[in-house]
This record gives C-alpha cells, structure tokens and sequence, in this order.
C-alpha cells in the first residue's frame, strides 16, 4: 500500500444544436483503491451516439470492475450495439483507464486520440502494444503510478476543435500535450484541468462546437486529511470529548460556526479574533484562532459552499468565483474541493434557539440537510468522507 | 473605546454588514480612528436583539436604521 490516490474529473461539451452529448464517461469503483474509467464516443452526434456511448462505456466499465478481460469485453459490445441504419455499422470508440490499487494505470485504448500522460511537468511518451480484437486494433499499456502524474483522455472532439476556422487541422495532439504540460504543475484538481480544456477547445470551435468533445482527467496525488467541526454538541457535557476527538485528528482543521469556535477557543485556551473585513457581500467575515487553520460563521457560509460544491459538479462556471478569493466560503472550498481528499466532519446536534425564529432562513434541519448534501458533493468527488455527530 | 459588532449568523442576517460599514464611515468621516477601535466577534447570545454591538462590554441592539443615531448617543457624545 502507497499513500497515494487519484483524483477524477471531466466535462463534455455537445456538438452545437444537440441536447445530449455523444461522449460518455463512466466510473466504476471496484474498491478503496482501485477504479476504471471509460470514455467512450459513439459515433455521430445527438440521441444515437449517446446511446451507443453510453452502452458501451457502461458494459466496459462494469465488466472490467468485476475482473473480465477486455477480449470478453469487446466482444459483449460488438454483439450488443445496435447497428446504425444509416452506416451499417456498429461503433464507439473508446478510452479505459484502469487504475489498479493507486500502483499501476492500464490503459486500453480504441481509436480515440491516444491519452496524454504528463510526468514531472513532461509529456511522457509510455510504450504501448498493439493487439487485435475481433477485427479491432486495439492499444494497451501498463503504467507505474507516480505523485504527480496526469492522464487525460479525450474524445476527438479535442483535437478536431478549430478545424477551417483557426487552423487547418485542428488542435493537434502535440498542441494540446504543449497546453496541458503549461497547466498540470500547477496545482489545479482533475475537474478544473479538464474544465480548463474543454473550455479552450470550446473557444477554439468559436462556441460552436462541431463535434461532441470530452476530457477527462486523472490526477496521481497524495492523500491530504482534512477535519471540518460544525455546531455545538447536543449535549454540553460532550464539548471536551468533542473538541479533543477533532483536535486529535491529522491534517488540517476547519471551524464553521460562531458558537463552535467559542468552545473551540475555549478549549485550545487561545483568543478568538473575529474579523469586520466582508471579502463577499453576502458571506460573514472569517475569524482567527490560534493552531486552527480556518474559523467561518457557520450556515450562511457552509450554505454558499454547498452551492459552489453543486456548481463544481456539473458546468463548474462558478470555479472563478471562489478559486482566488479569501472569503469564508472560498476558502473552505479551496480547502475542500481542491485541497483535500479525507474529510472528517464533526457535526454538533446543538439546536440554537436564535435560529428557531421563523422570520430566518435557518433552523436546525437546514444544518442537518446541508452535512448530508455537502457529504454526498464531496463524495461525488471522489473523496472520502466520514461524518461523526455528537 | 473598543466597539465590538457580531458578525454570527443571525445578525448577519439581520445586516451587521451595514452596521459595519456605517460604523466605518461614521469613525472616518469624525477622524476617530486612533480612539475607536472597531472589531467583530462572533455570538454574544442574545441572538434575539441582534444586530448585537457592545461599546466597552455594555451591550446594545442596533439595527441598520438606528445605526447612526447609535454613533452620535454612544460613541461621539462620550468621547467629546
């Protein structure tokens, strides 16, 4: 076992006038530690191809999680695709990554543009055989993992963007391996990453995409733990095991409540500093403490979090808007989505009688209701999360 | 003189942000700055009177309405 875990984003965009996306990317978690990918582009655009994709990344991925060979697996899509009337063919290409207990990436691969690795800032060129399925050339490749590497897959929407409009033949391989060496250092997650692509080669189709076009991204980090305390324990007499439980923990420690970070300060025996500077009109200033890493107001703050963790999961247009910002709210998210990948929550069951007034937007089922939707955000992510209430 | 104002979530809500920023403008706009030091806190329990603000640990209930009343009676007139 290594430290090490992998972290998964991607975005699709549709070919201009569709409503569904002919690419289709499917994770199945085997365990802990081990996943497959498959992004898989059916061919043509709108109903037809998102059927064929879809089919097929969902057989591969389910296939390949329960431990069949991709012999079985191509031959279970060549007998089940139906056939397109038009061209008389059955037909999705497709990308699989199958990360095997965060060691080792294998990398089967159909006639999509070949995934880019890039290693130490570099491309990397990773050998790779050739094989015949079934009257398919088939590419497979067998990858150590390292701290830092980034996979991305796409389909050919990528590197068809700009063709007759800024170049003659597309953004080529090379160009995007060149975009993507510029960004992958630099710290962002797997979802931003591949936002960042799509995005380009969005600009580059003039906001007309000819083709469906997909990334996505796998990102090799190292674990980073993170705690979260929110509320007050139900039962006072819990403050101290509460307070020394998530104190005990590694990693670093987030504080989101006003009553939290009294008992909280009281506890580590340190000044609670609260500052007046509003970064964001409608977030409450944070607060200091000592030897905790961030202090924020509680409802109002984990509210706007949730509604940035919603946005991140689907269009991720919100990224510009909490990514640079030291606001309360941006600052859990830089902590959350991009920092972390084991979140302990400590959530107090306290009820705060100032919050059962009818006229505030905020009572205790709401706080409850916002533990459970940012876990299952955060989980969605990818992360692992364990919420322990008191 | 030490103005403290809560910054938690129901006096947020209630608009401690204007509190604070008409605050800010009152101390700039009466050159105050070195005899008022202006700071938040987090809940004082009294949630219910809210927007809190304490001016040396006497506690007060203001409102973004009554904010300027507030500075002259508590804060201008006992500093001149």
């Amino acid at each position: 076992m290594n430290n090490l875990c992998t972290d998964i984003g991607w975005k699709s965009i549709n070919h201009a006038g569709e409503q569904l996306c002919g690419d289709h990317v499917d994770i199945v978690e085997q365990d802990e530690n081990s996943s497959v990918i498959v992004l898989a582009d059916g061919l043509g655009s709108g109903v037809k191809a998102s059927i064929l994709s879809t089919l097929t990344s969902k057989i591969i991925s389910t296939m390949m999680a329960s431990g069949l060979s991709i012999e079985d697996c191509v031959e279970t899509i060549a007998a089940t695709l139906p056939i397109c009337s038009v061209r008389g063919v059955a037909y999705s290409t497709f990308t699989i990554i199958h990360l095997i207990n965060n060691e080792t990436a294998e990398l089967i691969q159909y006639d999509n543009p070949m995934a880019i690795l890039i290693r130490d800032g570099k491309n990397y060129d990773y050998p790779a055989t050739e094989m015949h399925i079934g009257g398919k050339k088939i590419f497979r490749s067998s990858i150590k993992l390292h701290e830092g590497d980034v996979f991305v897959a796409m389909s050919d929407g990528c590197p068809h963007a700009g063709i007759g409009i800024g170049y003659n033949f597309g953004w080529q391989r090379d160009d995007i391996v060149m975009f993507m060496e510029a960004l992958a250092s630099a710290g962002y997650t797997a979802k931003t990453l591949s936002t960042y692509l799509i995005d380009e080669v969005n600009r580059l189709y003039g906001g007309q995409p000819g083709d469906d076009a997909t990334s996505c991204v796998v990102k090799v980090r190292r674990r980073e733990p993170m705690n979260i305390l929110f509320g007050p324990p139900s039962n006072r007499d819990d403050c101290g095991r509460m307070m020394s439980l998530f104190f005990s923990k590694e990693g670093k420690h987030i504080i989101c409540g006003g009553t939290t970070s009294t008992i909280a300060a009281k506890y580590l025996r340190r000044p609670l500093k609260a500052s007046i500077e509003y970064e964001k009109s409608d977030v409450p200033p944070i607060a200091k403490i000592e030897g905790v890493d961030l202090v924020t107001e509680g409802v109002i703050t984990v509210n706007k979090v949730l509604s940035y963790a919603e946005d991140y999961l689907s269009g991720n247009e919100l990224y510009e808007e909490w990514s640079h910002r030291r606001d309360g709210a941006s600052l859990i998210c830089q902590l959350l989505f991009e920092e972390a990948t084991d979140i302990n929550f400590y959530v107090g069951r306290a009820m705060n009688p100032a919050h059962q007034n009818p006229d505030l937007p905020i009572n205790f089922n709401i706080k409850m209701k916002l533990v459970e939707e940012l876990s299952r955000c955060l989980k969605q992510m990818g992360k692992r999360i364990k919420v322990s209430y008191f | 003189m030490k103005v403290t104002v809560c910054i938690g979530s129901s006096c947020h809500l209630k608009g401690s942000r204007q509190v604070v920023e008409q605050l800010q403008y009152h101390i700039g706009a009466n050159n105050l700055k070195d005899s008022v030091e202006l700071g938040g806190t987090f809940c004082m329990g009294k949630c219910q009177q809210g927007v809190c603000v304490s001016v040396d640990d006497k506690c007060f209930s203001v409102t973004p309405e009554t904010v300027g009343e507030f500075f002259k009676t508590e804060i201008l007139e006992k500093l001149t």
